[in-house]
């Protein structure tokens, strides 16, 4: 597993290159974010923590609720 | 004499300001915007072979969301939350063994549950030269559940804003004071605190491509059962870790974008589970794109999970036959549409939710017949100002 995972950030760091600003066009579409549409993230979040045990991800979890 | 910049330099610097996640976090956003989005969804009925007797209807619930956000003078940006949602139906009360010995559901609420659940937070974000920092606090009621909450993050660019490192904490206290207590020997009054940590790296990989990977870090203390159903009782404490990893593609030819994430989460309830995310926005014409999702999801049971009660077992003793900490797999799919018309712009998705012990990547020692299948409807407006 480590070795597994040592192995992808370095091809990750392998393949990273110096991207200019004028070269970063289509990493600014909102497609492209990590979150591009945080009303349809919280929704999917609030039914998932209500039908599954697992929770937590990219950012620390807000409120809990009566539905878990 | 210092030669002005060219305007078309101005221009890729400025759309270079609004990468997401990097100079979108460098600056406040440019106009506000309100959003507002209506759901919803129903859960599908149990069938007559797993709840010998009652209801076999689950829960239908309608979800309103606001959010406005705001720039407040050059640095700062303002964020305000509002959420609404009303569920009525029945959900799983205990279980037994049915006369081929198999488990069936007995189910709440005769004459159905009805509930409601209000939200509001209220966010503040500061953006300088290198990165932002910002907080938000939160109140969620229920009719039997109130939650207080708070949270902080900051993010720090490095590497030619080529790369971003991100903390994020947060503190929830609840309150659970269930419905008729005294009439099914429910607890009163209990509580339970929730704290989180996580930290996340992204990085651009190329000038179409980016990766993101995070660990987060939960715990939660209290009174952690579920005091609806009639055998439950669950240890006081659960440690959490969720291992995430985000890829965003950009394919030029297709002119489309894959979304990809991946998420790891164990437990000291002894629950594993793996989710995997995909999302392809294809764009159709400038202003509308047709978005296509599928998602896997398989959790390992939790170690006190049993799929029949014993009520024979002493409280003292963790059990629980929650479907949710059974071992399954669930596989869902979704479609999307989204427009934009000037400042405008409209989404419409549909998805639909399967769970099934089949469809778990874990050993099923004892399938639970309370798992769920759901349709979602969705309706979003944005209206940028």
């Amino acid at each position: 597993m480590r070795l597994t995972l040592s192995f992808i950030m370095l091809a990750l760091l392998a393949a990273c290159s110096q991207v200019q600003p004028w070269e970063r066009g289509y990493l600014a579409k909102q497609e492209m974010a990590w979150d591009s549409d945080p009303l349809e993230r919280a929704l999917n979040d609030h039914i998932f923590f209500s039908k599954e045990a697992s929770s937590g991800g990219n950012t620390a979890a807000g409120g809990g609720c009566g539905c878990n | 004499m210092k030669k002005p910049a060219s305007r078309s330099l101005i221009a890729l610097s400025t759309s270079a300001l609004a990468l997401p996640g990097i100079a979108e976090a460098d600056a406040p956003p440019l106009t506000s915007s309100l959003s507002y989005k209506i759901s919803n969804y129903q859960e599908d009925d149990l069938s007559r072979e797993q709840v010998p007797f009652g209801e076999l209807e689950r829960y239908d619930i309608d979800v309103h969301q606001f959010q406005f956000v705001s720039p407040l003078g050059r640095d700062y940006a303002l964020f305000i939350d509002a959420n609404h949602e009303n569920m009525s139906g029945a959900s799983p009360w205990f279980s037994t063994a049915g006369s081929n010995g198999q488990p069936v559901i007995n189910m709440s609420g005769a004459s159905g549950i009805y509930d409601s659940r209000s939200e509001v937070s209220l966010g503040v974000r500061y953006y300088g030269a290198r990165g932002n920092i910002g907080g938000a606090i939160g109140y969620s009621e229920e009719n039997d559940y109130r939650a207080k909450y708070v949270s902080m993050s900051g993010s720090r660019n490095f590497n030619n804003d080529l790369t971003t490192l991100t903390v994020s904490l947060s503190h929830s206290d609840d309150s659970i004071f269930p419905s008729d207590a005294e009439r099914f020997n429910r607890v009163r009054h209990e509580n339970k605190q929730a704290s989180s940590v996580a930290v996340s790296l992204s990085q651009v990989l190329n000038p179409v491509a980016s990766f993101q990977t995070a660990l987060s870090l939960t715990g939660q203390s209290g009174y952690l059962s579920d005091p609806y159903k009639l055998q439950d009782s669950r240890p006081d404490g659960k440690t959490q870790i969720a291992f995430s990893n985000s890829l965003r593609y950009f394919f030029i030819k297709a002119d489309g974008a894959l979304q990809s994430d991946y998420r790891y989460y164990r437990d000291n309830f002894g629950i594993r589970s793996h989710t995997l995310d995909l999302s392809w926005f294809q764009n159709v014409t400038r202003s509308f794109k047709v978005v296509p999702m599928l998602r896997y999801y398989s959790q390992s049971a939790a170690n006190f999970y049993t799929n029949i009660d014993d009520f024979l077992k002493p409280l003292s003793e963790s059990q629980s036959s929650d479907y949710r900490l059974s071992a399954f797999g669930a596989v869902s799919g979704g479609l999307s549409f989204v427009t934009d018309f000037g400042g405008w712009s409209a989404t419409l998705t549909a998805e639909r939710y399967v769970a099934n012990e089949k469809y778990s990547a874990f050993t099923v020692a004892q399938p639970s017949p309370g798992l769920v299948q759901f349709t979602r409807l969705s309706l979003g407006v944005n209206y940028a100002f």
